[in-house]
């Protein structure tokens, strides 16, 4: 809302997507607001045509809708032709838990991070969301916003600034480097608690800005550590994982990688969003574990 | 030269540069050519040939991108391009594809080839112009066979809800889809019945009736809803073969028999074949 205040570009698109929220946005910038109802590939494409007259568009939906149903008209009309559309995912992972894998999002980087020219960014928390869409707006040019549904933990201060292409370190001094993105973070730092409670020292990564991605940070992190996790709320083919496996390989560092995240499977389970992170190995406790696992392995 | 004639010089370009080029959609380019030409041509698109981001321009997108030769033949016999440019058609290093691209020419409004694309794309640009005041028009260029892809139905549903009046779908109702003709394939399409359904004003023409194109497309639409031109077409246009034979959507003459057809039937010379 702050963006449409300051910029009449910005217009809030949505397929029947809302919430109170966009009622009191409706009532603020009645004409910087468009519901398409329940039509994403028409929203998408619709909001691409405004972007070819000027606008800003920031197109807002469950990701799973956006990535998938919409996939082909993101890249065609909006990456292809390069114009300047925010694509906005809500409910990123497993948030959406109860609904389902119909409304879980754990494929979109894997689709998504193959079409040229779209900027995709993977906020963990309420500060740096709204970084994010300042990001986004600030960039000229396609973007995906991947975000949380509410009530995500706070890490960040309120003079937070992300750095699009940047990842920020928030735990230092280990040895394992865990790289994680989205709001999975908040799992991710509790695991690394209770590993540093048992005197296993833990680098923690946050990595906003899936693409483009920090290759620096990645180097600088191997040779501080010769162990790799990654934890992402995506299957482990595609994503956050893939992505410093990559890395790895083609700067032939032979650190020791191991993903954790959704093993090529839909996820199981019905409940809250926690609940379901647990049922799937991906809660704290799944987290540690499966590090505690790995690391005895070696 | 009077349009019937401009009209077959311009089958044959369309031919000869399509042959150059190895391969063309030329059913489809000829079921469209004289809506292209009205449009371009006959000036009912308000266009300034020296500025192609003019914000008062009215806008087309050719959403059926199949007839994208026509479409860069018929923009050159505008001038506003080159038959240079026009002929590097599918040559190797550069020059325009098969099908619209923004990133080959300035006059292309959106880059279109997978179908269901331009009405919604369209329809966004109608919105934006609508929210400034800017009374331009927006027109899409649309196959029946298309019509079969669900975003445009999406779009068409939306484009009458936010009563874009000055948004025009022009139907190029050829009857034909590349294995068969459209009613064997989805049953009688009734898109009069359908789009009227869908809130849309329908009209319908003869898509090969210049005069009658070009008094149709340039009537103004008061009704509050988006406009449907229904332009009735024979595929293949011009070339007896061709004609209303679903064999002909991307082919080109093979047999002797064939090339004689093609080269009676444009008029192209013996050095004109090259």
């Amino acid at each position: 809302m702050e963006l449409a205040q300051r910029d009449n570009r910005v217009i809030h698109i949505l397929a029947d997507s809302g919430t109170g929220y966009d009622e009191m946005f409706r009532r603020n910038f009645p004409n910087q607001i468009y519901n398409f109802g329940i039509s994403e590939e028409n929203m998408v494409a619709a909001a691409a045509g405004m972007a070819a007259e000027g606008r800003i568009p920031f197109v807002y939906t469950a990701g799973a809708f956006l990535a998938y149903r919409s996939l082909e008209f993101i890249r065609d009309d909006i990456c292809f032709q390069n114009l300047n559309v925010k694509v906005v995912g809500m409910g990123s992972g497993l948030a959406w838990s109860s609904l389902g894998p119909t409304h879980h999002t754990t494929e979109d980087v894997a689709m998504l991070r193959a079409i040229p020219g779209l900027m995709i960014l993977s906020p963990a928390t309420p500060r740096q969301t709204a970084e994010c869409a300042e990001a986004a707006y600030r960039h000229q040019g396609p973007v995906y916003i991947k975000i949380g549904m509410n009530h995500e933990k706070e890490f960040y201060p309120s003079d937070y600034q992300m750095e699009v292409g940047k990842n920020e370190i928030l735990r230092e001094g280990g040895s394992i480097s865990i790289f994680v993105t989205g709001s999975i973070l908040e799992e991710a730092d509790q695991a690394a608690e209770r590993l540093e409670a048992e005197g296993i020292r833990v680098n923690l990564v946050n990595a906003v800005s899936v693409k483009p991605f920090d290759r620096a940070n990645v180097l600088e992190m191997a040779a501080r550590t010769r162990m790799f996790f990654t934890v992402e709320e995506h299957n482990v083919y595609g994503g956050l994982g893939s992505i410093i496996a990559e890395i790895l390989a083609e700067e032939g560092l032979g650190v020791r990688l191991r993903r954790i995240g959704l093993q090529d499977c839909f996820a199981a389970g019905y409940g809250t969003h926690k609940s379901v992170r647990a049922e799937n190995g991906l809660d704290a406790e799944g987290i540690y574990r499966k590090i505690k696992e790995y690391m005895g392995n070696e | 030269m009077d349009d019937e004639k401009k009209l077959k010089e311009l089958r044959k370009k369309i031919f000869l540069i399509g042959c150059k080029g190895g391969m063309a959609h030329l059913a489809s380019c000829y079921s469209c050519l004289e809506i292209l030409y009205a449009l371009y041509v006959k000036g009912v698109l308000k266009l300034d040939a020296t500025n192609p981001k003019w914000s008062g321009r009215d806008r087309f997108i050719l959403s059926k991108g199949h007839a994208g030769l026509a479409l860069y033949t018929v923009m050159a016999e505008a001038g506003l391009l080159s038959w240079e440019e026009c002929a590097s058609y599918m040559q190797p290093g550069g020059g325009l594809g098969g099908e619209p691209c923004m990133r080959d020419s300035v006059w292309v409004e959106a880059t279109t080839g997978s179908l269901g694309h331009g009405l919604p794309f369209a329809q966004g640009m109608a919105m934006a112009l609508k929210a400034e005041g800017n009374p331009a028009r927006v027109f899409v260029l649309l196959g029946d066979g298309e019509c079969e892809e669900g975003s445009v139905w999406e779009a068409a549903m939306t484009a009458s809800a936010f009563g874009l009046e000055r948004l025009t779908v022009i139907l190029d109702c050829n009857e034909i889809q590349k294995m068969d003709f459209v009613n064997k394939t989805i049953g009688e399409p009734v898109w009069r019945e359908k789009w009227s359904a869908f809130g849309w004003q329908a009209d319908e023409v003869d898509g090969h009736d210049i005069a009658a194109l070009e008094r149709c497309l340039q009537e103004e639409n008061h009704t509050g809803k988006p406009r449907l031109v229904i332009a009735h077409t024979v595929k293949g246009k011009g070339v007896s073969i061709m004609e209303n034979n679903p064999n002909w959507h991307f082919k080109l003459p093979s047999s002797k028999k064939e090339w004689k057809v093609f080269r009676e039937e444009l008029g192209i010379s013996e050095e004109e074949m090259g």
